[in-house]
């Protein structure tokens, strides 16, 4: 029998979201690293020059920043922050914040403020704890939300216009490099600006429409988490034991635009069968070694073409979260799919039907509401009724903003920035399209500018010799960053965690910290660990530790995902794996969802489990405890199996 | 107007003997609150050991006739059962076993009437007798439980306070004894969070009593209702069982072996087993039991396991009564902005 890991024995309650006072805390529950005491890894002296001084803990603000919690914001940004992509995290501060503080007027909750360390971002909540304030916020905040959840459904309808009307926008951004002459159309329509003004203009506009989707984000957000956080909090109210898992099952909705691109993927694999280039699909090759092969022949070639009208939106889906240039899209690197694609063809071709159960998962989703609404007394019932009720309708948004922001948008705009690198790398500064990710966007301005003034003066400047330096010490600085393992979280935990996105998204609740308080004084020889159990079952297999989206292919079927965190597009190695253990990651975090769908167990927001686990070693993950055991360390069996084959599987792909 | 309510009142004769299902819970004063429980058990379609009841009819007229006679105290030497009564068990006893002349095992237990009474002051009034074979063992057995319960009663009825007992009385209920495998007691609720949602159940080898007695620490499960989940299984040391040897009429209790005390007592199946009866019950006895259960034979039926339902009883224990949340008033929207505006649930898990 599993051992059973001691509960957390620093308060009793599960969540302090539902404890509702701090009075059991224990006063001396302990304390995370000072954020003040960590030091630089080697290599990475200065790095903080990469990064505007808001972003940096400084001795200004020391009395009040040491004595907060700041957790490690591994969900969106578990790489160290490249000073271009920092607009991301820059433009969800302003965009989530000024609703929480100025439009909805939450009555509890400011802004979460955040920090750099070491390159990677840090998040601190802040509540409203005086009663007058609350009480001044409550009657602005009810009569504004009141609005949108009493016309949610015509506000999203046209939310996704406003967010589709945004990404087309986008697209219609274009940076070409400075040609050797301005184009004679400049003076024939006597325009009197030129093409290097525009370059100017439309990074402007580039950074304007990224904030702009940064505010559509994060517009229903906050509702709607409140909404299915109220409905999760009822039903632990009546239920005690009900696992998130559970309440997320009745919610979620069935017809999800954030599976359409796996969906798309399998149909065709279908397609492939049915127009007989089956074969050539499976054909271990490249991606573009396949294509051309498929281009031989008219069947082929009408599936290449199926495959173009899918991939405008659909393969517009990053291999992460969506927040680092680094992760490129579906669109951009068609590994992904067509590794994926392979497996589909060889299942379709065993007559495995690969559409998703709609009917079973509706029937399971009303059997579960049905039972636990059957075991209510009938006033229970009716708020039940309409608590759920408001968690479905608000939840198409919650399912679907990821895709038309994060995987739409936030593709396409990264694709935007590396066409602006290229017009530089053109016009001489920079050695290579990517360079300009190692620059803030504010630096950006002043690199277009030289590029504008060398393009005026037509002679060497000075710029091309110290933005090259500027580029190659900050590549090693990255380096030196990406090296360090930053800690789950830093400073002192406050009484109590209720701001419904902390809450929600990023599963920070008591029961978090004092899972990651545990965690602070043990090693990694450690054979038990705790996180939370987001998807049930129990399954035993050998672990894969993939810290990045290109050591997915090492992965060998029926293996145990250990990461730091999974992006939708990873769903598609979930047909293949046995169970998913995430470092971070709430219950509505994807790794969850996506484990839910392909009903696998996971544990998510283990702080730790790509520190205390190896590939090779021997796990049980049991999704509805939470508990994760190491059975047998990698060192300890002989042969490794599962491990020597993706070795072997690892080269061939 | 019920049957028992008409006896009381005088218009028909006392019974000395009940049929269990009509045992019901307006009946407890002459039937007893377990004996109201089993037929509670056998109405909700539970398969239930065979049994019948002997009523504080008879009990009573049996102290009468004690209380008459001269010293009136337990000392004395016994006195026998009244002709119609000693018939009446006779008769019911032999149709328990079915096939004439089988004397199979029973076990006679008294059924208080003031049981869970908090000034239960007469042990006896919770009497057992397990594994008596024949119809002058029982009928011994039934005295016995007579005579226990107790010698402060009939003091009193040697008092000028005459034969008011109506709270003091007891019956007797006469059942045939399974002989079990495995057996526990199942809460159709969390019994500390009134989770409703959750079925917890202890098993153990051999009949309850080990369990009940506190002997052993038995396997505990808790089970979701709903989607029928095992979500905690913690392994019991089970060290003792108490069984009915073969044509045996003894229960005895005897060491468990090593490897069976390593064991899950009960399979996934009987769990999901025992989850459908706690569903069955609940739908016919309402919210909130604790149920007594056993998995073996009997030897009535031949030597097919079975599941029986042996008793059951409304949850008491003081926190397992832990009120409910309070289902929040106002509109769903009022809710939400109700938690974003900071007023938390109370009465959420601890």
């Amino acid at each position: 029998m599993a051992r059973r890991a001691a509960r957390p024995v620093l308060t009793s309650g599960r969540d302090l979201s539902s404890e509702g006072t701090t009075g059991s805390m224990a006063p001396d529950r302990g304390t995370f690293r000072n954020p003040y005491h960590v030091e630089a890894p080697p290599g990475a002296e200065g790095w903080e020059s990469m990064y505007p001084k808001y972003l940096l803990f400084g001795p200004e603000m020391r009395h009040r920043d040491e004595r907060k919690l700041w957790f490690f914001d591994q969900m969106h940004n578990p790489e160290p922050v490249y000073p271009f992509d920092l607009m991301m995290p820059e433009s969800w501060l302003v965009s989530l914040n000024q609703y929480t503080t100025r439009v909805w007027n939450l009555p509890t909750a400011l802004g979460i403020e955040q920090r750099i360390v070491n390159g990677y971002l840090y998040l601190s909540p802040n509540v409203i704890d005086d009663p007058a304030m609350i009480a001044e916020r409550e009657p602005v905040f009810a009569e504004r939300a009141r609005h949108y959840f009493e016309n949610w459904d015509d506000i999203y309808d046209n939310w996704v216009k406003k967010a589709t009307d945004c990404i087309d926008r986008l697209k219609s951004i274009h940076f070409e490099p400075l040609a050797e002459r301005e184009p004679a159309e400049t003076v024939l329509s006597a325009r009197g600006t030129t093409t290097a003004f525009d370059l100017l203009t439309r990074y402007s506009r580039l950074l304007e429409n990224m904030h702009e989707m940064a505010y559509y984000h994060f517009e229903m957000l906050n509702l709607a988490y409140g909404a299915y956080l109220t409905f999760l909090e009822f039903c632990r109210s009546h239920f005690p034991a009900i696992t998130d898992d559970l309440v997320a099952r009745m919610v979620a909705g069935i017809e999800v635009i954030l599976y359409r691109p796996d969906a798309e993927l399998r149909r065709l694999a279908a397609r492939a069968v049915d127009l007989g280039v089956g074969d050539a699909i499976k054909s271990p090759g490249e991606p573009a070694a396949v294509i051309s092969e498929l281009r031989r022949s008219p069947a082929g070639r009408q599936w290449l073409e199926e495959l173009e009208q899918v991939k405008d939106p659909w393969f517009y889906y990053s291999t992460g979260a969506g927040y680092c240039h680094a992760n490129r899209a579906w669109v951009d690197d068609l590994r992904p799919p067509f590794a994926a694609l392979r497996d589909y063809v060889r299942r379709v071709e065993r007559n495995e039907v690969l559409s998703r159960p709609l009917e079973k998962l509706r029937r399971d989703r009303e059997r579960l509401s049905q039972g636990y609404r059957g075991l209510l007394d009938d006033h229970e019932a009716a708020a039940f009724d309409t608590l759920l009720a408001l968690a479905r309708q608000v939840f198409p948004f919650v399912e679907n903003h990821n895709f038309y922001v994060e995987h739409w948008h936030h593709s396409i705009f990264f694709n935007k920035v590396r066409d602006l690198g290229a017009v530089i790398v053109a016009g001489g500064l920079l050695d290579r399209e990517d360079d300009i990710f190692y620059l803030h966007r504010y630096e950006v301005y002043s690199l277009l500018y030289e590029t504008e003034a060398r393009w005026a003066l037509g002679t060497a400047t000075r710029g091309e010799v110290t933005w090259r330096e500027l580029i190659t010490r900050r590549r090693q600085i990255y380096a030196a960053l990406e090296a360090w393992r930053p800690p789950a979280a830093l400073g002192v935990p406050p009484d109590k965690v209720t701001e419904p996105i902390t809450v929600t998204l990023f599963g920070i609740n008591t029961d978090t910290i004092n899972r990651w308080l545990a965690a602070e004084g043990r090693d990694s020889s450690d054979d038990e660990f705790r996180g939370l159990g987001a998807s049930p079952g129990v399954a035993e297999g050998i672990a894969r530790v993939v810290r990045h989206v290109d050591e997915l292919s090492q992965l060998v079927d029926g293996e145990i995902l250990v990461c730091p965190l999974t992006a939708p597009s990873w769903s598609i190695v979930f047909a293949r794996i046995a169970a998913a253990v995430s470092d971070g990651g709430g219950i509505m975090s994807h790794a969850a969802i996506v484990s839910r769908e392909y009903q696998l167990p996971a544990v998510v927001a283990t702080g730790l489990g790509t520190e205390i686990v190896r590939t090779g070693d021997r796990l049980r993950v049991d999704g509805d405890t939470g508990v994760v055991t190491i059975l047998a360390r990698a060192s300890d069996q002989a042969g490794q199996p599962a491990a020597a084959a993706a070795d072997a599987a690892g080269t061939s792909t | 107007m019920s049957a028992s309510r008409a006896r009381r009142d005088g218009l028909l004769r006392p019974q000395y003997v009940l049929a269990t299902a009509d045992c019901r819970a307006e009946d407890v004063g002459e039937v007893g609150g377990k004996a109201a429980g089993l037929g509670s058990l056998l109405r909700a379609g539970q398969r239930v050991p065979g049994s019948f009841v002997v009523t504080t009819a008879a009990y009573l007229e049996y102290a009468r006739g004690r209380a008459a006679g001269p010293g009136g105290d337990a000392s004395r030497p016994r006195q026998a059962p009244g002709e119609e009564v000693r018939r009446s068990i006779e008769r019911s006893y032999a149709a328990l076993g079915r096939q004439p002349g089988a004397d199979i095992p029973v076990a006679v237990r008294s059924s208080a009437t003031i049981e869970d009474s908090a000034d239960a002051s007469c042990a006896g009034q919770f009497m057992t007798f397990l594994g008596a074979r024949g119809a002058d063992e029982v009928t011994s057995k039934i005295e016995e439980c007579w005579i226990s319960a107790c010698a402060p009663h009939l003091e009193s009825y040697r008092s000028e306070r005459g034969i008011d007992a109506a709270g003091q009385s007891v019956a007797v209920i006469v059942q045939e004894l399974v002989d079990a495998r495995v057996s526990g007691v199942m809460f159709t609720q969390h019994p500390r969070t009134a989770d409703r949602s959750l079925v917890v159940i202890e098993s153990s080898y051999g009949l309850g009593e080990a369990v009940v007695g506190g002997e052993v620490s038995p396997d505990l499960f808790e089970v979701n209702k709903i989607t029928g989940q095992v979500t905690l299984r913690s392994l019991g040391s089970k060290a003792t069982e108490h069984r009915l040897p073969a044509g045996g009429r003894l229960v005895q209790r005897r060491p468990v072996d090593a490897a069976r005390q390593r064991a899950w007592s009960i399979t996934d199946d009987e769990l999901a087993a025992l989850l459908a009866m706690a569903t069955e019950l609940e739908a016919t006895l309402g919210w909130g039991l604790d149920v007594e259960w056993a998995i073996g034979t009997v030897e009535s039926d031949g030597p097919g396991e079975s599941l029986f339902a042996l008793q059951v009883r409304p949850i008491t224990a003081g926190p397992a009564r832990r009120s409910r949340a309070a289902a929040p008033a106002g509109s769903g929207i009022d809710l939400i902005l109700g938690r974003l505006s900071g007023h938390l649930p109370s009465g959420g898990a601890q």
